[in-house]
């Protein structure tokens, strides 16, 4: 049997890991809001607390405490700061998250869609998962500082003007989705 | 080898059983209504074991009469099948018209490359050209069921349970298929008793499955969602893929900053 032949074999094992990953049922998002209000709440939550996220990283900070504390508080502050890192990684995830989750909502009720955006929609969320990944894990690992914050504000300063206008149609749409999604149920139907 | 073949004929009688109660099923339930090409392809499949069975009788079992008769008539059962899998597609997706137009293309694009590839792959005889092209096909049919699964679940689009069981049973088939053909091109005659029941237990497996799958009455068309005007996606596509592309470019930029430090 030629090499090129056993390829069948290597394909169809990798239709069957897709084939497995893409049945199984999602995992439930945390929210069951829709995803409007998630990016609100979202945005909301990140202001909230970013005087203390930015204490929490500042250089100032940490010099201080280098010069002043023993070695085990160091120890202890750096550990906290690395909790904050990857608490505040999740947070960025979880934005990136509702805006996906909003972009699909938009894309499976819209009667025409570009094959351009939703590729570039597919190509940003696999770079933010690679990224994601790996700042992680040297995070966790221990390799790298905790990440600066500049720009956060510039992040999660709320969606804009034209978003907000289309989202209102969106909204008074949702009722009906909705309506349609619960008689679905009703029904027997099954999200993949 | 003598209870491979007992095995096999006591086998191949329960998939005909099989197959005639899927029908009996399809019909009962009123489910040809709903799966119209799908009962077209088990009513196909019926046909065929009885053809075979007929041929195996008049000119034996290794005539190439027979043989003729048993990969010609696999033509229009494999194309069937080919159609039933794009009808699933199409009850599943249809509805959503801008994804569907999308889906669409793409189905239609990896079907061609994936049987372009299994041609180009394969031994180039003649001897082997019906079981190479059959075996595109599966494998064609195998990779749109994986391209569709991965679209209902990436855009979290409903899939009836009773659609789901049969393009699962249509998947592993189609699987199996290739796997086996594939051991039967490199091995042949030493390998023909073995494939034909492994093929045929496949076959058995997978209309167990749909007779599970259909055991309910299932809705003849499903419920359309209402689409929103055509502008909002063209206005807020973008502006969410700048957004998505604002936070990679902020993670991005404190990672490098992080590696400079460090």
């Amino acid at each position: 049997m030629s090499l090129l032949l056993y390829s069948f074999f290597g394909l169809v094992g990798l239709l069957l890991i897709l084939f497995a990953w893409s049945v199984r049922a999602p995992e439930r998002l945390a929210s069951s809001s829709a995803p409007t209000d998630a990016l609100d709440e979202c945005g909301r939550r990140h202001m909230e607390y970013l005087p203390q996220i930015r204490q929490a990283f500042a250089e100032t900070d940490y010099d201080f405490l280098s010069e002043n504390a023993s070695r085990e508080v160091l120890r202890r502050v750096r550990q906290e700061r690395r909790s904050v890192a990857l608490a505040y990684l999740a947070a960025l995830r979880e934005d990136f998250q509702n805006l996906l989750r909003m972009a699909r909502a938009i894309t499976v009720l819209s009667p025409e869609l570009a094959a351009g955006h939703e590729f570039e929609r597919i190509r940003l969320t696999a770079k933010f998962a690679w990224q994601y990944q790996m700042i992680r894990w040297t995070l966790l690992a221990g390799f790298a500082p905790v990440p600066q914050l500049h720009g956060l504000s510039d992040l999660v300063s709320g969606l804009s003007v034209r978003i907000e206008a289309a989202l209102k149609e969106l909204g008074e749409r949702a009722a009906v989705a909705a309506e349609l999604a619960s008689s679905m149920n009703r029904r027997g139907l099954d999200v993949v | 080898m003598n209870e491979i073949v007992t095995f096999e004929r006591i086998l191949w009688a329960f998939m005909v059983l099989l197959n005639g109660g899927l029908l009996l099923l399809l019909l009962l339930r009123k489910n040809h209504r709903a799966f119209p090409i799908f009962f077209a392809y088990v009513f196909l499949n019926f046909l065929q074991c009885f053809l075979i069975f007929g041929s195996y009788r008049i000119w034996g079992f290794n005539s190439p009469v027979t043989s003729r008769m048993a990969w010609g008539s696999q033509v229009f059962v494999s194309g069937a099948r080919a159609l039933a899998v794009g009808q699933i597609c199409h009850r599943v997706l249809a509805k959503y018209r801008g994804i569907w137009a999308l889906a669409k293309r793409l189905l239609v694009v990896t079907a061609v490359v994936v049987l372009l590839y299994s041609w180009a792959v394969a031994r180039g005889s003649w001897e082997f050209a019906v079981l190479n092209a059959d075996r595109g096909t599966e494998l064609a049919i195998a990779s749109v069921i994986v391209i569709l699964f991965l679209f209902t679940r990436y855009y979290e689009v409903p899939v009836e349970p009773a659609v789901r069981t049969l393009a699962i049973g249509f998947f592993l088939y189609s699987c199996f298929y290739v796997l086996n053909i594939t051991i039967l091109e490199g091995r042949m005659y030493d390998y023909v008793t073995l494939w034909n029941l492994l093929g045929t237990l496949a076959f058995v497996a997978s209309m167990m499955l749909w007779v599970c799958g259909l055991r309910d009455r299932q809705p003849e068309t499903t419920l359309e969602p209402e689409l929103l005007p055509g502008g909002i996606y063209n206005e807020v596509a973008p502006e969410i893929n700048e957004r998505l592309r604002a936070l990679n470019d902020h993670l991005s930029r404190s990672w490098r900053m992080e590696r400079k430090r460090s």
